[in-house]
């Protein structure tokens, strides 16, 4: 019975794979709020069309921040957070596949079948503090300093970028 | 109940019923809810039992709910006194709490939680979640405090950040990113919590209305009922929601942060993305779902704040290789 559903899983988790790679154009996708499709890949391109709120859209190509996709009135450039994207990114198919093929898929459900502990609020119920676990977490605070040579590490670079305001949209 | 607080038992016991609606509360307060905070007078009365002060106008029906009440101390008076760390905590400012008294009540609190779910044991990779956490935190307002990130043991998929700077990420969610951009968006969302001192602010209002307005008896005995069976459990409390707009402060200061540290901008709203394509009735994120906004609606209301302000930006990393992968 395990070996079966391992083997099912793993055959489902390769369905979408096989899905990702074919479907670069027509993956599914949903509207998150109303807009207009963009002509190009530019918020002053001229209106190619239009699309409402949970409407259901095709992906046709991704450039930066922008993507492509078809819509009942029309097909354009939308950005990238007008969109739900309607399948999960290939990256975090392979991280399925690696979890079924070791017996831990990410899915909950099968997770919770392993009895692989979540923090549910029976968890939390019992909690008691762990002097020894703070400890341990206290003991890896770095400093400014070693952060700053991991970014150096990894060729990170400080950019001026002031925070993002609430957008005009947002209730409160 | 509070005619009880007399001895250093009895008052370590108040500690530990304390401690217990603190850790609900707070990871209510820290797993970003989305509605309003409905603590009533659960939290003041939980404070002012760890304060070990009394409220301008004492209630005089305190002890209707005291049988109920003395149950739950029952219970916690057989935990041994050396498992509590409370000892920078009784005295709080709660007007102005200091630096350190906010990271003492931090400590607190991230304690319970790992009592809960306790480290991953990989020192590689709470190393790796630190030099990343740290990093961003850096290019935050409150560089100063001394941050610590934890990746803890639960599939579950969530983050929690307490006062004073102790942020932890649960393996299940740390299960779901594929690149260091997105860690630093997910660290950046807590950081901004901290910065914001969203969870602190919570406690301190609860605690000032009690010390200051004081309450109608009545009132306060309803309240009283709710106080046991909050502290007894924990479960209600932690299913409790905070104000919207503080997760939306929080995802908009995250990939603030995240952006200014040289990371690719988008790799928060790319972990929303995933999140949001979880089936609701998925256990493992429940808690998640009960407590925040759904990933749709962070979404569009990060959309909406970034408007054009990423268009010229160019050059954030995404760093997946050398994104620490997880063993198990």
């Amino acid at each position: 019975m395990r070996i079966t559903l391992k083997a099912m899983l793993f055959a489902a988790s390769l369905i979408p794979i096989l899905h990702a790679q074919m479907a670069v154009s027509g993956e599914a996708g949903t509207a998150l709020k109303n807009d207009t499709l963009r002509a190009e890949p530019f918020a002053d391109a001229k209106s190619s069309g239009s699309f409402t709120r949970g409407e259901n859209l095709d992906i046709l190509k991704k450039q930066g921040a922008w993507l492509q996709v078809k819509a009942k009135k029309g097909t354009g450039w939308v950005r990238l957070l007008s969109v739900k994207r309607g399948t999960a990114s290939a990256g975090n198919q392979t991280a399925g596949v690696l979890a079924a093929a070791s017996g831990r898929a990410g899915t909950g459900q099968v997770v919770s079948t392993t009895g692989v502990r979540g923090l549910s609020e029976e968890d939390l119920k019992a909690a008691k503090f762990n002097e020894a676990e703070v400890k341990t977490l206290e003991s890896y605070t770095l400093s400014a300093e070693q952060g700053r040579q991991f970014a150096n590490a990894g060729d990170l670079k400080t950019i001026a970028f002031s925070n993002l305001k609430a957008g005009k949209g947002d209730a409160k | 109940m509070r005619t009880f607080i007399k001895t250093d038992k009895q008052t370590f016991i108040h500690s530990k019923l304390l401690i217990s609606g603190l850790l609900a509360a707070l990871l209510g307060v820290s797993s970003m809810p989305g509605a309003a905070f409905d603590l009533k007078g659960v939290l003041k009365d939980a404070v002012e039992k760890q304060t070990n002060t009394q409220p301008a106008t004492a209630p005089t029906d305190s002890t209707a709910k005291q049988p109920e009440a003395s149950t739950s101390a029952a219970t916690a008076s057989s935990e041994p006194a050396a498992q509590t760390g409370d000892a920078g905590l009784k005295e709080i400012n709660w007007k102005n709490p200091s630096k350190e008294e906010e990271i003492a009540l931090g400590r607190e609190i991230a304690g319970n939680l790992l009592g809960a779910a306790p480290l991953v044991k990989d020192t590689a990779l709470q190393k790796y979640v630190n030099s990343v956490g740290r990093w961003v935190a850096s290019q935050s307002e409150r560089a100063d405090l001394p941050w610590r990130f934890g990746v803890i043991e639960s599939e579950d998929i969530n983050a929690f950040a307490t006062p004073g700077g102790y942020i932890m990420i649960t393996k299940g969610l740390y299960r779901k990113l594929t690149n260091e951009a997105q860690l630093a968006g997910v660290l950046g969302h807590e950081i901004g919590h901290v910065v914001k001192k969203h969870q602190l602010k919570v406690l301190q209002k609860q605690q000032l209305l009690n010390i200051g307005a004081g309450f109608l008896s009545s009132k306060y005995a309803k309240d009283n009922k709710l106080i046991s069976k909050a502290i007894g459990t924990g479960a209600e409390i932690s299913a409790r929601s905070l104000d919207k707009s503080a997760e939306y402060e929080a995802d908009r200061l995250g990939l603030s942060y995240a952006t200014r540290s040289g990371y690719e901008p988008y790799g928060l709203t790319e972990v929303l993305q995933i999140i949001g394509q979880t089936n609701k009735s998925d256990s493992s994120v429940a808690l998640l779902f009960k407590t925040h906004p759904h990933p749709d609606e962070r979404l569009v209301a990060l959309g909406d704040a970034i408007g054009n302000r990423l268009d010229n930006i160019k050059g954030g990393k995404t760093l997946e290789n050398r994104f620490y992968q997880l063993k198990n």
